[in-house]
């Protein structure tokens, strides 16, 4: 058996069995929920044309329906219009919540509880256009004209500061990208170094290491956790984004995916380093009690990192922001957003990239080592540099 | 047959492994015996490659082991170990799986053992959640489900109740008959006296007797003497030139043990100048006799 075939069959090991505890189940079922409250939410709350239904009796009503529905566009306001026989039908169907109004006569409008501001401002520009174009038409202007002087082409935009609209929607892009970024980490991290205490609290290591050289072990735990991560991370985004553009919550081009999807690569890139590190501080100890403490370095760097992805959201092209997204334990976190808010040249990604992946190098190979020198060691948590000579030997 | 070959090996300035060399023929039980710390478990360790020797060799069908000759190798430590989540039939289809064995054989393989274990209602059951003498027999399950050729069992017996120890006993006794080499430790002399066919006995490190226990009983027998003195002092017995020692009283008689090439005859003498001689015979040499000499040599 290959040092490739055992990471293989450990690596399995740790997906089928995370994959079967019903709390993995219920935290990526409650993670999955959250994103997409978070997806749909902006629609429900802020963002789309709300729609009503209003009943019009009589001929000039149907006109300034129509009128108000045509310059919904504008308002965020759409109208369904519903054509009723008499004023007494309308009524009784606005009281009864089958409309939400009912323009009765020619300027007249019935609601049961006071009419919304908007459709109010729309029916009023409905009113307006109508009245304009039967003026204008009395000045003996064809039909076509009339409708050329009310309804002008709309005015184009140009902002000196960059689309707005866009930098805001790259900024959510990238902080949501940082979070789950840090999460990934911090949780899969912890599991990394979690289940090398289980396996030596159990002394099932011992069985272990009889068949299996401990680099071995080590590189099936992380690349196990490491895929079943990749994998949620990617249904999350999927997921996300998915009902993002579909609710229209995000008003996104194909050049606003590429970033996000870009941002999941630097997953492994982060990983392969903090996970590693978990790894060798879970070697460390013998007990779940003692985890913590030898865990904790870790996980400063890792929430100190994310503290700095958000601030280099405010400032991402500032000095701080450049600084963090070249040092290999913060780049995973800063980068990305750098990268979403295009502040980031390709050189300086390029750079990243490579002292991540020279630093992941050197410290694999530290951490697999220390992982070495104190994987069997049990009782009293080991010291870093006992465990490095240990394995020297 | 597997061969420790001078192996040393230290812990700072303890030295747990001092030269130490014999040999575990296939295809019988044999008994790794010493008191504790005496580099049982460090000696099996090393086997298991778990542990790295500081000098010597361990060599399996007279090859020198690596990696792929210990796949074929079964090993129960002296600290058990499982995964406490893991179910019954998984742990022991992946345990086989580690051990190079293809997965359906693996799969195939599991359900016979936990058949032949007495498992069979708990394959589905968390290890943590069975009972300490359940999560015994999936502890050997472990150690055999590849189907090893040499089995290293550091302390198997020890935790076991009556039954627990017949059935394990029986089932290393079937391994052994298919000629696989089963080198089991114990405290229970007694246990290892009745099961294995030879033995290692080590002190301080160093290997003090080896060999199989017929020939190690019959060399101490010749020096084992059951006397009985009728109205003797207690320890009439302890100025007579040639006795080493004595062992447990039995009955009215008492179980002396001579130095080598001493003189029965003397021992006789003295016992008839001490009273009136009621028994006097060779008696046979138990392990646990073989055992205490060995180690306050």
């Amino acid at each position: 058996m290959s040092f490739g075939q055992a990471t293989a069959l450990v690596a399995r090991r740790e997906i089928t069995e995370r994959i079967r505890q019903r709390s993995f189940l219920v935290s990526s079922a409650v993670t999955l929920l959250i994103v997409a409250a978070a997806a749909v939410l902006p629609a429900l709350l802020g963002g789309g044309p709300t729609t009503y239904d209003i009943g019009v009796v009589g001929s000039q009503p149907r006109a300034v329906a129509a009128a108000a529905g045509a310059a919904g566009s504008e308002t965020d306001v759409k109208v369904d219009v519903k054509r009723l026989p008499d004023r007494a039908k309308a009524e009784k169907q606005v009281r009864d919540g089958d409309l939400d109004a009912a323009l009765v006569a020619p300027r007249q409008v019935v609601s049961d509880d006071k009419l919304p501001d908007e459709l109010a401002q729309a029916l009023q520009l409905g009113a307006r256009q109508v009245a304009s174009g039967e003026a204008l038409r009395k000045q003996g202007l064809s039909r076509a004209q009339a409708r050329r002087a009310l309804d002008p082409p709309p005015l184009r935009t140009r902002t000196l500061a960059g689309d707005s609209q866009d930098s805001d929607q790259r900024k959510f892009i990238a902080l949501a990208a940082a979070l789950l970024l840090y999460g990934q980490l911090l949780t899969y991290g912890l599991w990394v170094s979690t289940g090398v205490v289980e396996e030596k609290a159990s002394r099932v290591v011992e069985i272990l290491l009889a068949t299996l050289s401990p680099r071995a072990l080590m590189a099936g735990k992380i690349v196990g956790l490491g895929v079943l991560g990749a994998g949620q991370m990617l249904l999350v985004v999927v997921l996300g984004l998915a009902l993002a553009l579909a609710t229209g919550s995000l008003e996104a081009t194909g050049g606003d995916v590429a970033p996000v999807l870009l941002v999941l690569l630097w997953f492994p890139l982060g990983y392969a380093l903090y996970a590693s590190l978990y790894a060798a501080a879970g070697a460390l100890v013998s007990r779940q009690e003692d985890l913590q403490s030898a865990t904790t370095p870790l996980t400063v760097l890792i929430i100190a990192s994310f503290f700095l992805s958000f601030s280099a959201l405010n400032d991402p092209g500032g000095p701080v922001a450049t600084a963090a997204s070249l040092v290999p334990f913060s780049a995973p976190l800063v980068m990305p957003g750098r990268m979403v808010l295009g502040e980031a040249s390709p050189a300086e990604v390029v750079a990243a990239v490579v002292l991540l992946v020279a630093a992941t190098i050197l410290l694999v190979r530290v951490g697999a080592r220390v992982y070495s020198g104190a994987v069997l060691r049990t009782g009293k948590p080991v010291k870093l540099l006992e465990a490095l000579r240990a394995s020297r030997s | 047959m597997l061969e420790l070959d001078a192996l040393s090996r230290r812990y700072g300035d303890v030295v747990a492994l001092d030269d130490l060399t014999f040999e575990v023929p296939t295809g019988q039980l044999f008994g790794f015996v010493g008191p504790n710390g005496a580099g049982k478990t460090t000696a099996m360790r090393i086997v298991l490659g778990v542990l790295e020797p500081d000098a010597g060799h361990v060599r399996w069908q007279g090859a020198e082991i690596d990696a792929g000759a210990r796949r074929d190798f079964g090993y129960m430590p002296e600290e058990r170990g499982l995964y406490p989540k893991m179910r019954v039939g998984d742990q022991l289809t992946y345990m086989a799986r580690l051990h190079g064995v293809e997965a359906a054989e693996a799969q195939a393989a599991a359900d016979r053992w936990i058949e032949r274990l007495g498992l069979s209602e708990r394959a589905d059951t968390r290890v943590e959640e069975l009972s300490l003498g359940n999560q015994q027999r999936v502890q050997l399950g472990v150690a055999l489900v590849h189907e090893p050729s040499l089995l290293v069992l550091d302390e198997p017996f020890s935790g076991l109740d009556p039954g627990g120890v017949d059935v394990l006993a029986g089932v290393l006794a079937e391994r052994a008959e298919d000629g696989v080499a089963v080198v089991f430790s114990s405290h229970q002399l007694e246990l290892v006296e009745r099961l294995c066919r030879s033995v290692a006995i080590v002190n301080d490190g160093r290997l003090v007797a080896s060999g199989p226990v017929e020939e190690l009983r019959r060399k101490h027998a010749s020096r084992m003497l059951r006397v009985e003195v009728e109205g003797a002092s207690e320890d009439w017995w302890s100025e007579v030139p040639g006795v080493a020692g004595a062992g447990d009283r039995e009955g009215a008689g008492v179980l002396l043990e001579l130095h080598e090439g001493a003189d029965d005859q003397q021992v006789l003498a003295a016992a008839a100048r001490a009273g009136r001689v009621r028994h006097f015979g060779r008696a046979e040499a138990r392990l646990a006799d073989i055992f205490r000499e060995a180690i306050s040599a």
